[in-house]
């Protein structure tokens, strides 16, 4: 990295840029905030842009009284943990095995692996397959079908070939078996790069409302993005309207109710972020830079 | 010292190979399995829900369901929007994280660094369905802020619910897409800037190389390996159209622009089960993606010189 020492155009224009860019990034975060702080049928008035107009908690007051938010809160926690932990350790697992060069068959079952990355059977045959399997709406059809990564692999395949052979040689003449090689040298050796996989299944486990809308059809299945689209999409917002008194449905609309629940379950993000961003400035890019 | 047999050296690896072969029945159940599944789409196993029994008692039909999604007065507006909308993600988001990156690298000040890289990494943890929520409400008529924006500045003339326009579809994704990814995808390429030496600027400086010089001459042609590798996963991803982010957008009144062959196939397919209709109209979609891949790495061939594989 080389500094610049003067102050050209092509530096004002640069930050320039990037101070907007980080404005239009933020700018819709706040926006959300203030309108989920507004009275709901002010709001609709149009105008609010910068601080809340009419202050009122009675959107927060709304969706934090709908049970399918705690749901989705404990669905979306629960598969986020188990199905990193558990993707992140199978598809080690099967790396190793991959980085060893003196496994029979290594090559062919490369080649196995690879051609899923250029040709599926598509979505109809793989719901098909789930069903078969008895996987449509369990808690488990979020977490099985994840286990194993292909790409995650390659880009840990990579990572365990860069290890010494002689670590594991030495281990093998302490006497160690290939799966105490792998539990206790090849997994602390390469935390960095399993961080960096752990935080793409983590993400992902967060994020997805497609398999929940496919494969369940159970409230109690329902993940936290699934409840927002149903909310953001279907517009079925106020379904606890029936406990909302009278004098609170005043003061809520459709808009400002989304806006509450789309900050409520970013909020936990916003916790982890400073933490995330320690990591992945650091570990994140040594790690995937071998990849 | 003779050659022991294949079993023998199997056997004593069997550790080793519980592993690889623990990857192997994966792929078999969950990727190969779905492949052969393929084959409802020549059959007639439409609200069938039973794979097995699709598989061997349905009867064959040849190719009805392909003529019939060709048929279908959407085809053109699906096989346009599904390959226009991802030649020009492909076209547009590819290069945007480049040049971001190569902008960030170009910021001296550290403090203002970290701060544009906190912020913009941001988006990419947030779902597409609450982003997708949050310019939903940006874009309201009634209460957003775009439109009144768009009016100030004379781009609109009167209130348009732009989610109700099929022709701001287009560019409504790009636009998203770009913010929720541009500082996520110029991680890699920033990490592989740090590990340009440093002294190759200086030489280039005292050789009077000015600041895009030193960009064109220096930063892209260190960093070109990883381009072309994340071009190859972008070229092979090519067709898959991010589910989550069209879906959010889509509204009954922008279908023209935004119905692309994964909505399709979710909302025929999945909701009304019919079955080996929209198995074809997958397959339909493989199919052109091979084509694409197929026609990318001519072009590659031709232009560059070397293939994208």
């Amino acid at each position: 990295m080389y500094q610049a020492k003067r102050v050209d155009l092509f530096t004002i224009c640069n930050y320039t840029f990037l101070t907007l860019f980080c404005l239009l990034t933020v700018y819709p975060l706040f926006f959300v905030l203030i309108g989920s702080l507004n009275d709901g049928n002010d709001y609709m008035r149009g105008g609010v842009y910068f601080f809340p107009r009419d202050f009122s908690l009675a959107n927060y007051n709304v969706v934090l009284q709908d049970e399918r938010l705690y749901t989705g809160f404990k669905v979306s926690i629960g598969r986020t943990v188990l199905g990193t932990l558990t993707s992140v350790f199978f598809t080690a697992m099967v790396s190793y095995a991959m980085s060893r060069n003196n496994l029979i068959g290594r090559t062919p079952y490369y080649w196995v692996h690879l051609f899923t990355l250029f040709f599926g059977g598509g979505l109809i045959p793989y719901f098909l397959v789930l069903k078969s399997l008895a996987l449509i709406n369990t808690f488990w059809v979020y977490i099985i079908p994840g286990l194993f990564s292909v790409f995650n692999m390659i880009i840990l395949n990579a990572f365990f070939r860069e290890i010494p052979e002689e670590i594991h040689e030495s281990a093998t003449v302490d006497g160690a078996g290939e799966f105490r090689i792998f539990l206790l040298l090849f997994i602390p050796l390469s935390a960095p790069v399993l961080a960096t996989v752990a935080l793409w299944n983590a993400v992902h486990h967060w994020n997805s409302f497609f398999d929940a809308m496919i494969f369940t059809t159970k409230p109690h299945l329902m993940p936290l993005q699934l409840f927002l689209m149903k909310m953001i999409r279907e517009a079925d917002v106020i379904s606890n309207s029936q406990f909302v008194p009278p004098q609170v449905q005043r003061q809520i609309s459709v808009q400002t109710i989304r806006m509450a629940a789309i900050v409520v379950s970013t909020v936990p993000i916003l916790l982890v972020y400073p933490f995330l961003q320690r990591f992945f400035v650091t570990g994140f890019m040594v790690g995937s830079l071998k990849g | 010292m003779p050659r022991r047999s294949l079993i023998y050296r199997f056997a004593t690896q069997w550790q080793l190979q519980f592993m690889a072969l623990c990857g192997i029945l994966f792929v078999l159940t969950f990727h190969y399995a779905p492949m052969f599944g393929i084959v409802i789409a020549f059959k007639q196993a439409d609200y069938s829900v039973n794979l097995l029994r699709s598989l061997t008692e349905a009867p064959w039909i040849g190719l009805e369901h392909f003529r019939e999604f060709i048929d279908d007065y959407m085809f053109r507006d699906i096989l346009l929007n599904t390959v226009g909308l991802n030649l020009l993600q492909l076209l547009i988001n590819f290069p945007a994280p480049i040049v971001f990156a190569i902008l960030i690298s170009e910021v001296a000040h550290g403090r203002f660094k970290k701060i544009v890289q906190s912020i913009s990494y941001f988006p990419h943890f947030i779902s597409w369905i609450v982003f997708g929520g949050i310019v939903i409400n940006m874009l309201s008529v009634e209460s957003g802020i775009v439109v009144p924006v768009l009016q100030g500045i004379g781009l609109m003339d009167e209130p348009i619910n732009l989610l109700g326009e099929a022709d701001a579809f287009w560019p409504i994704i790009i636009l998203t897409s770009l913010i929720k990814g541009l500082g996520w995808g110029s991680i890699i390429y920033l990490a592989a800037i740090t590990t340009i030496d440093p002294t190759l600027y200086e030489a280039a400086t005292i050789d009077g190389a000015g600041r895009f010089r030193r960009i064109w001459h220096i930063t892209l042609p260190s960093i070109t390996g990883t381009i072309i590798v994340f071009f190859i996963l972008s070229v092979s991803n090519l067709l898959n159209s991010s589910f989550d982010h069209i879906w959010v957008f889509q509204t009954p009144l922008n279908l023209d622009r935004s119905e692309v062959i994964d909505t399709f196939v979710y909302k025929v397919g999945i909701t009304q089960m019919r079955y080996s209709y929209t198995t074809a109209v997958g397959l339909f979609k493989s199919v052109v993606a091979l084509v694409l891949l197929v026609a990318g790495h001519l072009i590659c061939k031709r232009v560059a010189g070397r293939g994208i594989f």
